[in-house]
């Protein structure tokens, strides 16, 4: 690795920390959204606003290193683009990403 | 020196963006956050860019329209433009790349490699 590709990758770890409140934001997005599909009230803003959190997540985990975060983020947005989502499919692939972005929580 | 216009809505995007273009290739990076201020930066002669780095899905005007109403501007008309996306399917892709735009790169990008991609699509040798 260059020296400028060094600096690149601390100012990216910088970058995560400064970022991990907008990334936990966007999966509380996602767990409302899993909840109200458990609950059979899933509404279509709430669906298309969780699909679109998915969708920001699936462009910007890999910029981090979390490349599996990614792949799971698509599998939510194509989840959230049908109508009705499994409610417990949605689950598993939520608790999926929390895991792969943030394994210690 | 090279000159990036990255327009993207989301400003974690434009940050990692700016700072890999700037860090690993030096290149000065003017940003905007919406396809309309991306106009208005194209078209400031004290700051006209090489090329410009647009994402595709923006609320309001999205890469696609800012770039078709780039297209109706002399001044701007020849600034390469390449889309970013997180689209990954084929349909997109293409739909994309029959725009006239000089490439399409994809999210997530690697920011240490980004700068090369952008070279490579644009065929610039330095």
């Amino acid at each position: 690795m260059t020296d400028a590709q060094d600096k690149t990758a601390a100012l990216l770890a910088k970058l995560w920390v400064k970022i991990q409140p907008l990334v936990e934001q966007r999966l509380a997005t996602l767990d409302q959204a899993a909840a109200a599909a458990v609950a059979g009230n899933l509404s279509e803003d709430l669906r298309k606003q969780a699909a679109g959190d998915a969708h920001k997540l699936a462009g910007s985990l890999g910029m981090y290193g979390y490349d599996e975060g990614t792949r799971i983020a698509r599998d939510l947005e194509v989840l959230l683009g049908g109508a009705n989502p499994s409610p417990e499919r949605l689950s598993v692939l939520i608790a999926e990403l929390r895991a792969a972005v943030f394994p210690k929580a | 020196m090279r000159h990036i216009l990255i327009i993207d809505d989301e400003d974690d995007i434009r940050e990692v963006a700016a700072l890999s273009l700037e860090a690993t290739a030096g290149w000065d990076i003017t940003t905007a956050s919406s396809g309309a201020d991306g106009i208005r930066a194209a078209a400031d002669p004290k700051q006209r860019p090489h090329a410009i780095l647009m994402d595709v899905m923006m609320p309001g005007m999205d890469g696609p329209t800012t770039f078709r109403q780039m297209q109706q501007n002399p001044e701007i008309a020849t600034i390469p433009v390449l889309l970013l996306t997180a689209k990954v399917q084929g349909v997109d892709q293409r739909r994309f790349a029959g725009l006239g735009v000089a490439g399409v790169l994809f999210k997530p990008f690697d920011p240490l490699t980004l700068a090369s991609q952008i070279s490579e699509a644009l065929g610039w040798k330095d």
